[in-house]
């Protein structure tokens, strides 16, 4: 067995099975039209990419979601048992793997259990369907007479037949059939229950897990000797004194790529380190050409899209009210850094990766190592929690360009957390400029929402005409440049996510864009893409007009809203939290300490999961403080897979939402972010959580809906508008820093 | 050649004894209860016990472990013999992707250690320097107080 098989099999006991097909498409706009569904299953036809049945009769699915701690296989596997009646802990799930699973792009926007999880559901469904047939078929009887528990199926006259015997008589090697009967997602069974998450005891025993855990024999250690800066080229370098070091076994350098392979991990990471110090670097120009950067983003062209517009019945506006907000980049600030195992043998190459979509990984590697792709395989593997696209894909690269020089040996790199910070992609800085008419009542009689962003989403596998988004690559003798930027459209969209308003009820709107594609700090994705920032931007306006209208919060957005389940969601918070909601008075003197209560609602993506948050926080005016008490959620996202797991992410995500919200701002020097330690870039630390409540509107009647990332722009809104309730004045950039929030007061 | 003690098995290690403890537990010991995270102090992810006391072994020398006991996660508990806390953070799936999981258990084993009576306001603030990114931290909380009460 060679050393990348036994990896894989013994690594994690996940391991790989059944033939896989590598269709590559785009998923950033859901296709509704031709049903939810079906997307995947076209992508990933095969009956048996989903689901098999091994001869000892043993059902195994697999999946091309890819656990990021969101839970995703522990949902898998209860949707298939769900489907195919038999008890989820009897199921192997596997997960992404070139060589072996379906691909299904990236694991991101909330979409696994509603597309993916959707399509692994209507698989399990058709396999059981056709189990059914073979033994009716046998015994003479009708599908519709016979049951199935534990994984038998029972026929009236107390026959009984195994999946595994069933299995045994017919091929599963054909498309699936997409006409198969579901079972009833409303009857008691997996669905719905909170099934324990399948991968947390062996993270609370300390047992392999991690990618970072894996220490195949003869492995070395990678690390990269990083520029001064983005745009430094590398000039010259004493290579002697580098091979000289401490534990050193290979240097590598092509064009400004530099690293070494050592035989003990801290020696990688000092020699890296020395190397990087003593060698001589040529830096670029300094970032925003000195300028800060949103001086920077209104000066540079931007394309200028309109991407939304309604019409309405013609009202005279009495006054306009105008507002700009702002917000700076922020960082995924994962835990663990990221890391990569590679190997090279015979000319194949082996990657396991904690990354987001192992497909598309394997296309940029391929571009950067000008290989075929079918050279290379990527296995997903876990690590920390990415959040979106941190420096997962960039370390998959590092490792492969290192393991070149290894002779057949693997290389293990894991990032240092200085290295992930100033290196990952940010999240774009982000400019929003309202406008609203009002009319004499009180009420909006136009809306435009423009938002100016640099990308949030430069994600390796981009189609087309190639380019790499992986770093190292564009430092490389022979560079491989990152392709253009562009940015997604609407509905899901990605720096205009959730710039359409929910309040569907205004007339006029206008929603437009100013993007920019070119980012002297690279971005993409965090968690939400856009869609934290404009949904707060758009919901501290409508607190503003409530407060200008003298009306109070709930009502006023009540008045504007359409659909009955984001009042639902809003009614089901504001009873959560026993608040009486009071319009907001505006500028009212300034006592010590202050407190408010505000509301944020939206509806992710305009298409996924609906989320009310009210907050309570306390302003200390002296100071510019603002401390938040108590956060209360309601959120709906149509039929639930796992409570426990969506209450998991609705409050993880009030509580990283609330860390943005107050604290999170990256700063840079001339070359580089510097803002790349938990002291210049601090996080919430547990002194400073509020007191957490959150409540599912169920409704196992409807499909699910993506839920991933639903809680952090309302919660980001609940925190803000509460500032402005407690002190009556609008503190429009974010993070609601002390200085900035003692400076709106004083104004 | 350093001799110390790890999970109650006396090990002996041929590293330079200037090497931070994480990197010997990890890879010399193939240990992988404690994390390697921010390797300044700043995130907790490494903590292990030393002589009973949470501390971050990123910051450890090996050689000032040395005569002395070291417990890490794979020590405090397995699935046959759990801690309380190992226990509780099952029972409340107090964690999403499981990276700060060593520190925040081992951080609040020590804590929680003969204090049934730990007030919530004591729990934060003997957590202060372990980070989540995922924002289980409620559920952590949860987790600490129960196997307080249960006295871990």
């Amino acid at each position: 067995m060679s050393a990348s098989a036994s990896l894989t099999r013994r690594g994690f006991g996940l391991g790989v099975v059944a033939a896989g097909l590598a269709i590559g498409f785009r998923l950033d706009a859901p296709a509704r039209a031709a049903g939810e569904v079906t997307p995947m299953l076209l992508a990933n036809p095969k009956l048996d990419t989903w689901v098999r049945v091994t001869p000892d009769g043993r059902v195994s699915v697999t999946t091309g979601r890819v656990e990021l701690g969101q839970g995703v296989l522990t949902a898998m596997r209860q949707i298939a048992a769900h489907e195919l009646d038999i008890d989820p802990a009897a199921l192997e799930v596997l997960s992404a793997d070139t060589a072996a699973s379906p691909n299904e792009g990236f694991t991101a926007g909330s979409m696994s259990v509603r597309y993916g999880g959707e399509a692994l559901g209507m698989a399990c469904a058709d396999l059981r369907a056709t189990l059914l047939r073979v033994a009716a078929e046998a015994w003479g009887s009708e599908p519709g007479r016979l049951t199935v528990e534990g994984g038998v199926i029972h026929g009236a006259d107390g026959r009984r037949m195994t999946y595994g015997d069933a299995a045994s008589r017919v091929s599963l090697v054909r498309p699936v059939d997409t006409g198969a009967r579901r079972k009833d997602p409303t009857k008691a069974g997996p669905i719905g229950a909170s099934l324990p998450r399948t991968d947390l005891p062996a993270k609370v025993f300390g047992q392999q897990v991690f990618i970072h855990d894996l220490r195949p024999e003869g492995m070395l250690f990678g690390a990269v000797a990083r520029p001064p800066g983005y745009a430094a080229r590398l000039i010259s370098f004493d290579e002697a004194a580098a091979r000289a070091m401490p534990g050193v076994v290979e240097v590598v350098r092509d064009g400004s790529f530099l690293g070494v392979l050592a035989r003990r991990e801290e020696q990688a990471r000092e020699a890296a380190s020395r190397i990087a110090e003593a060698a001589t670097w040529e830096n670029g120009p300094p970032l925003f050409g000195g300028a800060g950067v949103f001086d920077y983003m209104k000066g540079v062209p931007a394309e200028e899209k309109v991407l939304h517009r309604t019409a309405g019945e013609a009202q005279g506006a009495v006054r306009l009210h105008r507002a700009e907000y702002r917000r700076g980049f922020q960082a995924h600030a994962s835990i663990g850094a990221s890391c990569a195992l590679a190997q090279w043998e015979g000319g194949k190459l082996t990657v396991w990766s904690h990354c987001q979509g192992p497909f598309p990984l394997r296309t940029d590697l391929a571009r950067a190592l000008r290989v075929e792709e079918g050279s290379i395989r990527v296995i997903h593997a876990q690590g920390s929690g990415c959040y979106g696209h941190n420096g997962a894909d960039d370390v998959a690269l590092d490792a492969a360009l290192l393991a070149r020089a290894a002779g057949g040996r693997p290389v293990r790199v894991q990032w240092t957390h200085e290295e992930e910070m100033a290196w990952e992609p940010w999240s774009s800085a982000m400019i929003v400029r309202m406008e609203a008419g009002i009319g004499g009542d009180g009420t909006p009689t136009s809306w435009s929402h423009d938002v100016r962003s640099f990308s949030h989403n430069t994600r390796p596998g981009q189609p087309g005409a190639g380019g790499c988004n992986l770093r190292s690559a564009w430092y490389l003798e022979n560079p491989v440049a990152p392709p253009v930027s562009t940015d997604a459209p609407l509905p899901a969209g990605a720096a205009a996510r959730n710039a359409v308003p929910i309040y569907a009820g205004i007339p006029n709107q206008r929603i437009s864009s100013h993007f920019l594609p070119e980012a002297p700090i690279r971005t993409s994705a965090l968690r939400t893409l856009g869609g934290y920032f404009n949904a707060l931007c758009g919901d501290l306006f409508i607190e503003e007009l409530a407060a200008l209208a003298g009306k109070d919060p709930v009502s006023y957005r009540l008045a504007n809203l359409t659909d009955p389940r984001l009042a639902e969601v809003l009614h089901r918070a504001v009873r959560l939290s026993g608040w009486t909601p009071e319009a907001v008075r505006l500028a009212p003197a300034l006592e010590p300490v202050m407190t408010g209560t505000g509301l944020g609602l939206s509806r992710y993506k305009n298409t996924d999961c609906y989320v009310a948050v009210v907050a309570r926080v306390e302003v200390d005016t002296r100071s510019g403080e603002v401390r938040p008490l108590a956060l209360w959620a309601a959120v709906d996202a149509g039929r639930v897979v796992n409570p426990d797991g969506l209450r998991n992410q609705v409050e993880g995500g009030m509580v990283q939402s609330t860390s943005w919200t107050l604290m999170e701002e990256g700063h840079w020097n001339a070359h580089r972010i510097v803002s790349d330690n938990y002291a210049d870039y601090p996080i919430l630390e547990f002194p400073g959580l509020p007191r957490i409540e959150s409540a599912i509107v169920d409704r196992p009647d409807q499909p699910p809906l993506g839920a991933g990332e639903g809680s952090q722009a309302p919660t980001g809104a609940a925190i803000a508008n509460a500032v402005l309730a407690a002190t009556g004045r609008r503190v429009p950039e974010i993070p609601l820093t002390p200085e900035r929030v003692r400076a709106a007061l004083l104004a | 050649m350093a001799r110390l003690t790890v999970n109650g098995r006396g090990v002996e290690v041929d590293v330079d004894p200037s090497t931070p403890l994480i990197y010997v537990l990890r890879n010399d010991l193939a240990l992988n209860g404690p994390k390697l995270g921010c390797g300044r102090a700043q995130c907790g992810a490494c903590t292990v016990h030393l002589d009973g006391q949470a501390i971050r072994s990123c910051q450890l020398p090996l050689g000032e472990a040395e005569g002395r006991q070291v417990t890490t996660l794979e020590g405090l508990g397995t699935p046959e013999r759990p801690h309380p806390l190992q226990e509780a953070f099952l029972a409340e799936q107090a964690a999403q992707c499981g990276y700060c999981t060593n520190g925040m258990i081992m951080q609040g084993a020590a804590l929680i250690q003969d204090q049934p009576g730990i007030t919530e306001a004591e729990v934060l603030e003997g957590m202060r320097g372990n980070l989540c990114r995922c924002g289980t931290q409620p559920r952590v909380v949860r987790a600490v107080m129960s196997a307080a009460r249960k006295g871990a």
